[in-house]
């Protein structure tokens, strides 16, 4: 093992072998869960990504399709510690701790694939438009003004109207919306970079593109990135399940946004629980990733540096 | 350090905060469309909780407190309706669709259906056409309708049988795709006024041209100086003055269309009969509980009443339900035996010929679980129907045979069938959201409890792409469900929804369903043209007998006329072969 | 000048960016087929679909049919709205009163709770209050509306019966003229204090509800933005010239720091749009959002487009304005990147 000394600005450019990288990433780890709020935000992550994982295990998945609601035409609007339903059921007998279980790991594929295509697309688009630079980059972030004009959920909501009720449309619509800041991003980074009088040095030895992007670009784009997909991960399950209450979803899924639809019915009448608590976790779920992601945009933003 | 400041945050917030409770305080009895003071008995069942209003003074010219004491809104009746009108125009409002009442209320027919049942009272006829006043004729193929005198317009023009004919004649030319034109011009050879009278001239003879077609809202009259002066009459083309707006000679007179908030009619003073006593203004309140809500703080004397909410109104101070007939809308499946090639979803695995199979439709019928439909999205209060006779129609009777589940027999059906062993999937499309979508679910949890390997997709999507799918011929999915329209007679039911060459029969291939398709046609022909009402009935019953052997449908229910009203209203009562909500509010008082 | 070329820049681009929008709206319209549903009855029959078909200029092919909508938006005809059953411009007209209204006294809560709790927690930095006031606001930005709202409803209007759904009760709104259909506007015109405070009344809630979103981001904006000032070398110099703390923030630093405050005003903006859409449904108000809504489940394409290529214009001219206001109130700015 090298013994390569730490460099001693706060300022983040990655550079250099490998082990001086973990170590940063260590180090700023460190910084980023010593703010209380931020670690109140992965504590709550770890513990919904729980509940997702152990769905299955913890209540007994519905057929012939787990992500159904089950339908109880016998037990319709149990209150909260009715036996069997710690949490009550719905209208149509469904379990809500069932839904909230199960509504927790339909949101994670959400996001997971929605942050996968999102950050895939626009690191694409971002990278052309950075390179090529000229026409397409004027075409492209033509284009971009254009996609950022219409207001994000609207945007989303006239994709979803368009497509039809469905979980995969929805799933559709939001990528469409969500990938523009990605390319941003990516594009500002290849563009700060290509200023850069380290980068001249290195075209003088005769680095080619694909080295420069590399080795350059892209490790620098990774933290704005992680930021923007953590943020992302809470923003997308909070449109997707808004997408989700008005009524774009299919009948009878187990989604938060579905059932605090269903449930709304009843509260005139005293039935609250069916869609406090799918809407409490949705709500969790956003702020769980909102805490952690504002508290890594602190530490790795200089300007909000404390001096 | 920023003591003054946390104290000027703190000075705004507490007097946003007491501005807040004053306003709260302040306008807290008297809101209006639903329960602040109303919270409290929503929230429980229990009856004999009188509620105290929850918040302090109430500006003195509030009508009396909200539980069932005083009348609230004397002088005006306000009903809570689930949804809007398209159109004012009768010449372009569709059936079963939300104009339709008001155009009961605003305009008139010849002849009337009274208030009492099917029997027709005069309208702006003077009297009900029979053989035995001799105004239609013997072969049944001319109506006479002697013109009322005196009557007047909301516009002041008078009526007489040019303007009638006027009114009628404008319906067949601009024959908008969307109206019932189709319902006046099939029958009508031409029509023709003579002095004083309007006479129409049949294709052919038609046991319920009264009470189907000359009651309906098409068949409305309309100020023709109104028409002419603003935009008059063109082929294909709706008139929009008229969309939204209402010149006719009945009890009501439109004041105000408030397109998602209300409709607002006034009582009309020179109506030619008995006038009305209580203005109307007809809120538009999509959520039921908001409706109930309303009706327990007696901001509405009568709401739409969605089943579900029954229990909750149910003993609730100064309300009373209304549970009457049934009304004529069964919620119906559609089997398809005209399935195109390639038309089906791919998820689906049943043959093009899947309903061609009595044993499959037996068995459909036999495995559906009405009980759990009715008790579930009907709350108890609707009942399964004989095929096709809904409760209160002509013909129906109590002994008729119909379906009741019986899980034995419909696993002997699909043995028969063949489809036991290896089970099927199929996509079953419905309007998302409400009954129909309910139905489906209740479809597949009946199927998949009979054989797990039976499995119904239910595809429920919006009213718009419902009704594309629906307007294609042939259809593309293996069913479908919806609800019938309501016809007052069922010569026009049967036509529709059993006659092998008839309006569904021709598009789902009733051809190839029935085992006698041909004796259907006859018999279902024959009562259309009967006179003999008791004749009819004989046919009718024996249509049904053999539907239950060979059915073409799938019918979860049929829901009962349902209405919760304030108890201070006088003369309640709705008649199910009036367009919905079924009422007529110029005989009601408070 | 720099500002003047970026300037000129941007409004040069602008309408270019609402004609790209506008084809962007129309291609989605039409990208799942015919819009006809809406204008259908159920059980209609072939020939009656074309017939509305042609009724509608749906029938011609979409290059014509886009420079006919296109027109028409130009002219103030935007087509048949299905779920209004009227003219698409005369339904925009009669409901743009009420979110308007509803986003006024929105914007009003969310700027002074932001601006509020963000001085609160700028000016005592990386303490417990500046924590509480970030949790606080991010919670704001977590918060699903349609969950906030129906929170809301169940303490306020359930439980304690101080407030209720809906923009009026019907016999005090019916009992004043209209002419600009704000209601509170018109009750002040109207000199009918009761009818203001029925206005009033049903505005609390739905305003809290669409506003705490916003305030969020507002309060993060005037949080950071007054630690940069407070961190200036002017506020050490008046520090040390004995000049008291309250007065420094007072006069000086937060005076500053509402200048880049003033950025997120779009962001904001974007923000309460998009809120009015579940407030207005869940709180039954009689507003462009759930018009909206009702057109997105019926498929009522005429109203969509209306109503997307509305909220993105004004969403591009509020971001717009904002960006010329900054660029001249504050010379550092960097202009383009």
């Amino acid at each position: 093992m090298v013994d390569v000394p730490i460099p001693e600005t706060t300022r983040i450019r990655v550079e250099g072998p490998w082990i001086v990288r973990l170590r940063r990433f260590a180090e700023i780890t460190r910084r980023v869960l010593r703010n209380p709020t931020t670690l109140a935000g992965l504590l709550i992550i770890v513990a919904l990504l729980s509940l997702a994982i152990l769905a299955p295990v913890l209540t007994e998945p519905n057929v012939p399709d787990p992500y159904q609601m089950p339908r109880d035409w016998g037990a319709r609007d149990a209150p909260p510690g009715t036996p069997g339903h710690p949490l009550g059921t719905t209208s149509t007998g469904g379990d809500v701790f069932y839904g909230v279980l199960w509504g927790a790991r339909t949101s994670l594929q959400l996001s997971v694939i929605v942050v996968g295509i999102t950050v895939t697309v626009g690191t694409i688009v971002g990278s052309l438009a950075g390179f090529i630079g000229g026409k397409l980059d004027e075409i492209l972030m033509r284009t971009v003004d254009i996609l950022l004009a219409i207001p994000e959920l609207i945007f989303a909501l006239a994709i979803a109207a368009v497509l039809g009720p469905s979980f995969g449309n929805i799933i559709f619509a939001l990528s469409v919306v969500f990938w523009v800041k990605y390319a941003r991003i990516i594009r500002g980074q290849i563009i700060h970079v290509k200023q850069n009088e380290y980068v001249d040095a290195a075209r003088v030895i005769g680095d080619s593109k694909l080295k420069i992007y590399l080795k350059d670009v892209l490790p620098n784009s990774i933290t704005p990135v992680i930021v923007q997909a953590t943020m992302d991960m809470g923003g997308i399950v909070l449109t997707a399940a808004t997408l989700s209450f008005i009524g774009l979803s299919e009948a009878g899924l187990a989604e938060w946004g579905v059932l605090v639809s269903d449930g709304q019915a009843g509260i005139s009448a005293g039935k609250w629980w069916a869609s406090t608590f799918p809407g409490l976790m949705v709500f969790l779920w956003a702020l769980g990733f909102n805490l952690v992601g504002d508290g890594m945009r602190d530490v790795l933003d200089p300007r909000t540096e404390s001096r | 350090m920023g003591r003054s400041d946390r104290r000027s945050s703190l000075g705004f917030w507490g007097v946003f905060t007491l501005l807040v409770v004053i306003i709260a305080a302040c306008t807290g009895s008297t809101t209006s469309t639903t329960g602040d003071t109303g919270g409290d008995t929503a929230a429980t069942t229990a009856p004999d909780d009188t509620e105290e209003p929850a918040t302090t003074d109430a500006p003195d010219d509030t009508p009396g407190d909200t539980s069932g004491g005083e009348v609230k809104n004397p002088g005006l009746y306000v009903h809570a309706a689930d949804d809007e009108p398209l159109s004012l125009d009768p010449a372009q409002v569709a059936a079963g669709e939300a104009g339709e009442t008001i155009i009961l209320q605003v305009y008139e027919r010849l002849v009337e259906i009274g208030p009492g049942g099917p029997e027709l009272i005069p309208g702006l006829s003077t009297e009900v056409p029979s053989v035995e006043n001799g105004l239609i004729s013997e072969d049944g193929l001319t109506y006479t309708f002697p013109i009322r005198e005196g009557v007047v317009f909301h516009d002041g023009s008078e009526l007489t049988a040019d303007v009638v004919k006027f009114s009628w004649d404008r319906v067949l030319e601009m024959d908008l795709p969307e109206s019932n034109a189709s319902f006046l011009a099939d029958q009508i050879e031409s029509t023709e006024v003579d002095g004083n009278n309007f006479i129409v001239h049949l294709e052919e003879r038609n046991a319920a041209f009264l009470s189907s077609v000359v009651t309906s809202a098409v068949a409305s009259i309309v100020s023709q100086q109104a028409v002419e002066e603003n935009g008059g009459v063109t082929a294909g083309q709706p008139n929009q003055f008229m969309s939204s707006n209402m010149v006719g000679t009945g009890p009501y007179r439109l004041v105000a269309w408030n397109r998602g908030e209300n409709i607002q009619l006034e009582v009309f003073e020179d109506y030619w009969g008995e006038p009305a006593k209580l203005d109307v203004r007809i809120d538009q309140v999509a959520d039921s509980d908001v409706r109930a809500l309303g009706l327990q703080a007696g901001d509405y004397d009568s709401i739409e009443t969605d089943p579900t909410f029954i229990t909750d109104l149910e003993g609730a101070e100064g309300v009373e339900i209304y549970s009457g007939d049934f009304l004529l809308e069964p919620v119906h499946m559609g089997m398809n035996m005209n399935i195109p090639e390639g038309g089906l979803p791919p998820e689906d695995t049943i043959p093009l010929d899947f309903f061609h199979d009595v044993n499959v439709r037996r068995g459909f019928n036999l495995a559906f679980d009405y009980e759990a439909f009715v008790e579930g999205a009907m709350a108890g209060l609707g009942a399964p129907i004989p095929h096709y006779l809904p409760q209160g129609m002509l013909g129906y009777d109590d002994s008729l045979p119909r379906f009741e589940r019986d899980l034995a027999a419909a696993e002997e059906a699909f043995r028969e069938a063949g489809y036991w062993d290896e089970g099927f999937t199929m996509t079953v499309l419905a309007e998302e959201g409400g009954i129909f979508e309910i139905a489906g679910l209740v479809l597949a949890d009946s199927m998949a409890e009979l054989n797990p390997n039976f499995h119904i997709r239910v595809l429920a999507v919006v009213e718009a792409q419902f009704d594309a799918a629906h307007a294609e011929d042939p259809f593309p999915y293996a069913a479908w469900i919806k609800n019938a329209d309501p016809f007052a007679d069922p010569a026009a039911l049967f036509d529709a929804y059993i006659h092998p060459d008839g309006e569904w029969g021709s598009v789902h291939g009733f051809r190839n369903a029935y085992a006698d398709p041909d004796r259907i046609a006859s018999l279902v022909d024959e009562a259309a043209v009967e006179l003999d009402q008791d004749r009819r009935v004989e046919i009718y019953q024996e249509l049904a007998h053999i539907l239950y052997q060979d059915p073409v449908w799938l019918i979860p229910g049929n829901e009962r006329a349902l209405m919760a009203h304030r108890s201070w209203v006088q003369n309640f009562q709705m008649n199910p072969l009036w367009p919905r909500p079924s009422l007529k509010f110029q005989y009601f008082d408070k | 000048m720099q500002i003047r070329e970026y300037l000129i820049r941007r409004l040069m681009i602008f309408p270019l960016i609402i004609v790209g929008t506008s084809i962007i709206v129309f291609v989605l319209s039409r990208v799942g087929g015919n819009p006809v549903g809406i204008y259908l009855e159920h059980e209609m029959s072939a020939e009656e679909v074309a017939q509305l078909e042609e009724r509608y200029g749906l029938n011609e092919p979409l290059p014509v049919q886009y420079f006919a909508w296109a027109r028409g938006v130009l002219t103030g005809d935007m087509g048949w709205s299905g779920v209004s059953a009227q003219p698409v411009t005369e339904a925009l007209i009669d409901r743009i009163g009420a979110t308007l209204e509803l986003a006024i006294f929105a914007a009003i809560v969310a700027i002074t709770l932001g601006v509020g709790l963000g001085t609160f927690g700028g000016a005592r930095r990386d303490r417990w209050p500046d924590h509480m006031t970030r949790v606080l606001s991010i919670s704001g930005a977590s918060m699903p509306i349609f969950w906030f709202a129906i929170l809301l409803l169940i303490v306020f209007w359930v439980n304690l019966g101080w407030f209720s759904t809906g923009r009026s009760d019907p016999t005090i709104f019916e009992s004043i003229p209209h002419p600009t259909n704000i209601y509170t506007l018109d009750a002040i015109l109207a000199g009918n204090f009761k009818a203001l405070l029925d206005a009033l009344h049903h505005l609390i809630l739905p305003s809290v509800t669409l506003g705490f979103g916003a305030t969020a981001i507002i309060a993060r904006m005037m949080r950071s933005s007054l630690v940069e000032e407070l961190n200036e070398d002017y506020v050490d110099a008046a520090r040390a010239k004995g000049l008291p703390e309250r007065l420094v923030l007072r006069r000086h630093a937060r005076r500053n720091a509402l200048i880049p405050t003033v950025t997120v005003i779009g962001l904001g903006f974007g923000f309460l749009l998009q809120g009015t859409v579940v407030v207005e449904i869940i709180f039954r108000w009689p507003g462009l959002g759930r018009w909206m809504a009702d057109a997105v489940l019926r498929g009522d394409q005429a109203t969509i487009m209306a109503y997307v290529l509305f909220t993105s214009v004004l969403f591009l001219t509020v971001n717009l304005v904002v960006d010329i206001m900054y660029a001249y109130l504050d010379r550092r700015v960097v202009l383009g990147a």
